[in-house]
This record gives structure tokens, C-alpha cells and sequence, in this order.
């Protein structure tokens, strides 16, 4: 969608002219809505200009249980994403501090986590560990790939544990939620940040609202899983708007540097 | 490209006036498109058509591109002339109008957007030889880069945001024990203000004079300067009173900036009506660039004035594709002019804007005397935009006569309902500073200072 001449918010219907979209960083400037962004795209918005290189690009999915229809919807996803599978792995200067990246992809299967996901966050992790280098996730997921099956929770536990290893060498995970966030990733990796930040207005949880609404029989809180409500019951650090991201990542990453950081220290507008 | 037959002016007051007025000259029908405050305004009674365009926020109306560009293709335009403010100056909305196939008055948007990153622009102009102030190249990313440089420089120094303009994100840091909280408070408001945190940093001139040349490009290559004017009076970064020529420059350095700002002008390819605003420090005679105004400005009409020069239609012209119409050994100026913005705003409470009717409205007249104007006798000045009522211009064969007739203008303009910067203006024009000419950018603070009218 973003590639047309006019673009329509998907939450309010106003059209947008593409470059006035592009430089208000792909939100609505009527309603705020956070459009989802590819990970090139993401690199623009974060990276210092060319400095991303990829890393374990040629990692591709099998279907390892014979997946009705999933080798195709693979292919497909292939054809229309910009990389081999649903997170983008690499390093890159963000303010001149170089870090380990890895960023979801939400137009491949809508950044589920298969095999393939998990061994390339899991091996960035231990890169970064290797490295000695800080991590900066942006994460989007509809949570662990079904196709995969058994295979793809198994991922949980493998990319945890490389959080642990990174943990050991002393260098920070700093996790970018977006919208949304949800299942397996929110219940591993996305959840293990030192710094957790998201964009407003994201939907992060485990469940869906209208899974948990059918399941306990209750009415859920106005807000319920939206970023701000999270970030009030203590479960985020930041919350801030896209145009924000790129100046609160210096920051953080400069102070874990104790480096000299230029922006006076607020999260929230 | 084909002529132009219907034009949409995407802007209000007296420069939609003033846009309608060089159309109907030149035979081509005007829409207007209007907020709701602004349904009586004198912009859309003069229109040949009229659309609105939403509430009266600006940011739902004249800066909401979506409904303007739906009512340039419902009112079947060929062109959409921007004014001044507003989206004047958005890269983005030139490339908006191309993809629907409506021409923008206007230069490209890349020239637009060379333009318009202060850090950019100020490298584009050192390559293309144009005098710029010493200083960062780009952004200055930490305290120490900012601390070196501007031990190289001397003090004092001034930090603005690269995204900036108006004076906002602006630090003056005197030496080098403010350094740092300057830097910091300037990056800090700069993110707040703009959301880009860039900063960058250059050499404090004292007391300058801010003088700007009038450039007019086409399609075709060829750049003009139509001389230069001086808008040294000014308040807060906002100018009050403008003149043209300067009363300080001498016939050499007005020719050098006039080269210099035609070379700048080729640099980007411009091909439209522009500015490029310098600070000139009259002490050292020297001049160095500060930005381009990549659109017709405000105070347009003193160049008009003693050039004989419709710029106004001339923009119009070659957006169309037409030649310049004049070389520059055709561009001459005579006589002096002189330019007082009446504001409804009162002097008295520093410069509170004022909002209610016009009660009473009587404009000056007689040899020399020009109003461009958006009210008229009875209408509402609404409290939401800009608080501009009225251009006062007057032009004389030389200075003495200028000041002379803008005294006898003002004390005829009569304006009643909401307090305006006439009185104001009557101060300045005895000044005995302003007589001299030699007044600088701190002219207004130093007179208020001394008359105790402390919220200047």
C-alpha cells in the first residue's frame, strides 16, 4: 500500500498524498494511526544512512510437517516481502552507536515466528554477545507460526535463552514494540527487553481482547492492551510517538555507552 | 506546458487579494477556497469561485492539502497558487499537485526541499560561492564537537535547529561556560518543536542588518535579481517595516549580493519568484547568507514598487513555462519605497493579537500610496491566523519623500474596532535612528527598552 501515490489511513479512511505521508515517518496526521512499516523502510526511519548490513539473510523456512498449503503461502510471502523470511537480521550505526538489529516483517505471514525467525534472532543475540555489541529489536508479530507447529514454540525457549547470553556479556536488549505484538513473541524474547519501548497506540499482549473477553466472561478495561495502558500498569519503560523513535534509541543507547547523549531525558511528549 | 486559464489560490487574506488581482489582469478565472471563519472575507467575495474548505484550525483547512487538492480538480484548475505560508513552502505539496496534473506556482519541489534544510542549503550556497556565516557543516551530534568548534570560531556563537526558522530553537551562547546548557536546551526544544533533534552552529553576528535580494527565475535557465530590501525593523524575528533600496549599501556590495543571489538561484535550477536573505554586518561591509525563500513574500511590493515589476504575475508567467520577461540590464529601480504591515495587533499590550469587527476602515490615498489588503469596512477578524489587516506602501523619488508620505499615509489611515500597529508605525517613521538608516535588527527591542514597554 505504501508504494501508491495516495495512500489511505486504515483507521480513519483519510487519504494521504505519499511524501507528505512519508515525512510525517507513515502516521496519520489526523488520527495518529501508526501505519506498519517494512524493515527497509524501519532502516531508513532508525539506522544512520548506509550503515545496515544484513546478516544470516539466506536463512529460508522448510515445511518440516507438510503444512497444508504452507510451502505456497511461503513462496508467496517471498514474492511480496523484502527478505527470505519474517525478521530482518544485521548491525548498524543508530546515532553513531553501532548495535545489533533485527527487525519483523508484518507483510511476511504477519511476522509469525517459525524455525527460521527464532535461529535468526537467537543467532543475532549470540553475535552480539560475540560482538559485545548492544541489541535493537523492532518487533511486530501475530505470535508463533502454527504451520510449524511444535517446532515454532520451541523457538520461545531457543531465543530466551540467547537473551540470557547476551545478558552474560553485559550488553542490553532494547525492545521496539509496534503494532501489534502478540502471542509467542510477546511471551518470549519481545518481553525480555532491558529497555522496553513501544510505539503509541500498539497492541501488545498474548491473547487477542476477544479471546480473553470469551474466556474469563468479563468486560475488559477501555485501553486494554493499547501500549499506554500497558506502560501505567509498569509493564513498559517508554512509550513514544514513531517521529520520537529514532532521538529516544540515541539516547538509550548512548547512556548504556556513557557516552555524551544530547536529548534531555523524556520518554513521553 | 499550456497557459493558464483558471487558477486556485490556496491561501487567505490580503495576499489571496492580492494573487486574485494579478489573475483577473492577466484573464484568468480565480478560485478561492476558505475556512469557515472565513466564509465574509473580501478574498472570496472577489473570487470568480469559491470552495470550503473545513473548520477554521488551519490544520483542517488551509494546511488539510487533501481538501484543497479535491477542490482544485472538482473546480477543474489548471494551477494552484500556495501565497506565502501555509504550504508555500512544502516540497511535498508541489509533488501533490503535479500527480494530479495541476501546475504549482512555484519553484521544484527539489528546490523546495534544497532549500528548505537550513544545513543543506547552507552547503549548496558555499559550493556554489555564496558568502556564508562560519559554522558547522551539517548537524552537530555531541557537546564536544560543538565545544571545539566554537573555540575555532570565537565567540560569540548562536545554536539554531536545523528544522527551524522564525528563531525558534535558537541558543545565543556568549562564551563557553553557557555551552552546554545551550546545546542541550536548543536539541531538547529542537526535537520538542520539530521532532529533529539536528542542531547546528555558526558564528554570532551583533547587531546585523537584514537585507534580502528578490530573485526571479524561469524554465529556461535565466535568474534575475530585482534588487534587494531591508527588513532590519523587526520584532521577535517578525518583520514590521521594509524598505527598498537599503539606506546603508553602497552601489558596489548592492551589485555584488545582486550577482551573488542570482548565482545562488542558478545553483538549485530556480524557476520561480524567491528571496536569499542575508545578514549584513555593517561595520566589516560584509554580507553572508542566511536562507532562501523559495516563495512570493509578505513584503513583495516595495520590489515592485521602484522596479515597475508585477511579481505576482510574473510567478504566474513562468510557471507556465513563458521566458523571463526581462534580462537583467532591463531591470532598473527608481525612486525609494517604504512598506508599514498593519497588524490588529496593540502596541500597548505587547503586541497582543486583537480580534473583533472593523467598525471604521479608511484607507489612505493620493500619489504614491498603495494598500494590499484583506478587510474592508464591517468584516470579523477571526482569531485563528495570522493578524496581518493590511500593507501600507508608499514609494517617493527619494527616501526623504518616502518617509515623508508614509508619515502623511499613516496619520490618514483610519482604522477602528481592534487595536493595530498604526501608532507604532508613527514612532518609527520620526525615529531619529530610522532617519539615519543605519538601524539594526535590535532597533525595535532598544526603542521599547527605552520607552519602558518592557514585554518586547
Amino acid at each position: 500500500m505504501l508504494n501508491r501515490l495516495f495512500v489511505q489511513c486504515p483507521q480513519c479512511q483519510t487519504t494521504h498524498f505519499i511524501s507528505f505521508f512519508k515525512s510525517a515517518h507513515y502516521v496519520c496526521s489526523r488520527c495518529g494511526h501508526h501505519s506498519r512499516l517494512d524493515p527497509p523502510r524501519w532502516i531508513k526511519q532508525l539506522c544512520d544512512r548506509g550503515t545496515f548490513h544484513s546478516l544470516f539473510a539466506n536463512l529460508k523456512s522448510l515445511d518440516p510437517l507438510g503444512f497444508p498449503q504452507y510451502r505456497e503461502k511461503l513462496e508467496a510471502a517471498v514474492r511480496t516481502a523484502s527478505g527470505w523470511e519474517a525478521v530482518v537480521t544485521g548491525h548498524a550505526e543508530i546515532g553513531g552507536v553501532k548495535a545489533a538489529l533485527a527487525i519483523m516483517d508484518p507483510g511476511f505471514i504477519m511476522a509469525s515466528m517459525g524455525s527460521v525467525v527464532g535461529e535468526k534472532i537467537a543467532r543475532l543475540l549470540e553475535y552480539a554477545a560475540g560482538h559485545r555489541l548492544p541489541v535493537v529489536m523492532v518487533i511486530c508479530s501475530g505470535g508463533a507460526r502454527m504451520q510449524e507447529g511444535i517446532l515454532s514454540l520451541m523457538q520461545m525457549a531457543k531465543t530466551a535463552a540467547a537473551v540470557r547470553l547476551l545478558h552474560g556479556k553485559r550488553q542490553p536488549l532494547i525492545t521496539v514494540l509496534t503494532d501489534p505484538t502478540t502471542g509467542g513473541v510477546t511471551a518470549s524474547f519481545a518481553m525480555l527487553g532491558d529497555v522496553s519501548i513501544a510505539e503509541t497506540g500498539a497492541l501488545i499482549g498474548f491473547a487477542g481482547p476477544r479471546v480473553i473477553q470469551q474466556t474469563i466472561g468479563q468486560k475488559l478495561p477501555p485501553g486494554f492492551q493499547t501500549a499506554e495502558f500497558l506502560l501505567e500498569k509498569g509493564m513498559l519503560d517508554i512509550v513514544v510517538p514513531r517521529r520520537n523513535l529514532r532521538a529516544t534509541l540515541v539516547t538509550v543507547l548512548k547512556i548504556h555507552q556513557n557516552r555524551p547523549y544530547p536529548v534531555s531525558w523524556s520518554g513521553d511528549e | 506546458m499550456s497557459a493558464i486559464r483558471k487558477i486556485l489560490i490556496a491561501n487567505r487574506g490580503e495576499i489571496a487579494v492580492r494573487i486574485i488581482r494579478a489573475a483577473r489582469e492577466l484573464g484568468i478565472q480565480a478560485v478561492a477556497v476558505f475556512s469557515e471563519a472565513d466564509r465574509d472575507a473580501l478574498f472570496v467575495r472577489y473570487a470568480d469561485q469559491a470552495v470550503c474548505i473545513g473548520p477554521p484550525p488551519a490544520a483542517e483547512s488551509y494546511l488539510f492539502y487533501q481538501n484543497i487538492l479535491a477542490a482544485a480538480k472538482s473546480t477543474g484548475v489548471d494551477a494552484i497558487h500556495p501565497g506565502y505560508g501555509f504550504l508555500a513552502e512544502n516540497a511535498s505539496f508541489a509533488e501533490a499537485c503535479r500527480a494530479i496534473n495541476v501546475t504549482f506556482i512555484g519553484p521544484t519541489p527539489q528546490a523546495i526541499r534544497k532549500m528548505g534544510d537550513k544545513a543543506t542549503a547552507k552547503r549548496l550556497m558555499k559550493e556554489a560561492g555564496v558568502p556564508t556565516v562560519p559554522g558547522s557543516e551539517g548537524v552537530l551530534d555531541s557537546l564536544s564537537a560543538a565545544r571545539t568548534l566554537a573555540g575555532e570560531i570565537g565567540y560569540p556563537v548562536v545554536i539554531k535547529a536545523t528544522a527551524g526558522g522564525g528563531g525558534r530553537g535558537m541558543r545565543i551562547v556568549a562564551g563557553e561556560k553557557e555551552l552546554e546548557n545551550a546545546f542541550n536546551s536548543a536539541v531538547s526544544e529542537a526535537r520538542q518543536a520539530f521532532g529533529d533533534a539536528g542542531v547546528y552552529l555558526e558564528k554570532f553576528i551583533e547587531n546585523p542588518k537584514h537585507i534580502e535580494i528578490q530573485v526571479l527565475g524561469d524554465k529556461h535557465g535565466q535568474a534575475v535579481h530585482l534588487f534587494e530590501r531591508d527588513c532590519s525593523i523587526q520584532r521577535r524575528y517578525q518583520k514590521l517595516l521594509e524598505e527598498a533600496p537599503s539606506p546603508v549599501l553602497d552601489d558596489d556590495t548592492r551589485a555584488a549580493m545582486g550577482r551573488i543571489a542570482v548565482a545562488a538561484a542558478l545553483a538549485v535550477r530556480y524557476d520561480s519568484a524567491g528571496t536569499i536573505e542575508f545578514i549584513y554586518d555593517g561595520n566589516s561591509n560584509q554580507f553572508y547568507f542566511i536562507e532562501m525563500n523559495t516563495r512570493i513574500q509578505v513584503e513583495h511590493p516595495v520590489t515592485e514598487m521602484i522596479t515597475g515589476v508585477d511579481l505576482v504575475k510574473a510567478q504566474i508567467l513562468v510557471a507556465t513555462g513563458e521566458k523571463l520577461p526581462l534580462v537583467q540590464a532591463d531591470v532598473r529601480k527608481a525612486g525609494h519605497a517604504i512598506e508599514c504591515r498593519i497588524n490588529a495587533e496593540d502596541p500597548q499590550k505587547g503586541f497582543l493579537p486583537q480580534t473583533g469587527t472593523l467598525r471604521q476602515y479608511i484607507v489612505p490615498g493620493g500619489p504614491g500610496v498603495r494598500v494590499d489588503a484583506g478587510v474592508y469596512p464591517g468584516c470579523v477578524i477571526p482569531p485563528y491566523y495570522d493578524s496581518l489587516l493590511a500593507k501600507l506602501v508608499v514609494w517617493g523619488e527619494t527616501r526623504k519623500d518616502a518617509i515623508a508620505r508614509m508619515k502623511r499615509a499613516l496619520s490618514e489611515f483610519i482604522i477602528e474596532g481592534v487595536a493595530t500597529t498604526i501608532p507604532f508605525h508613527q514612532k518609527i517613521i520620526q525615529h531619529p535612528e530610522f532617519h539615519r538608516g543605519t538601524y539594526t535588527t535590535d532597533f525595535i527591542r532598544k526603542i521599547t527598552a527605552a520607552e519602558g514597554g518592557g514585554s518586547c
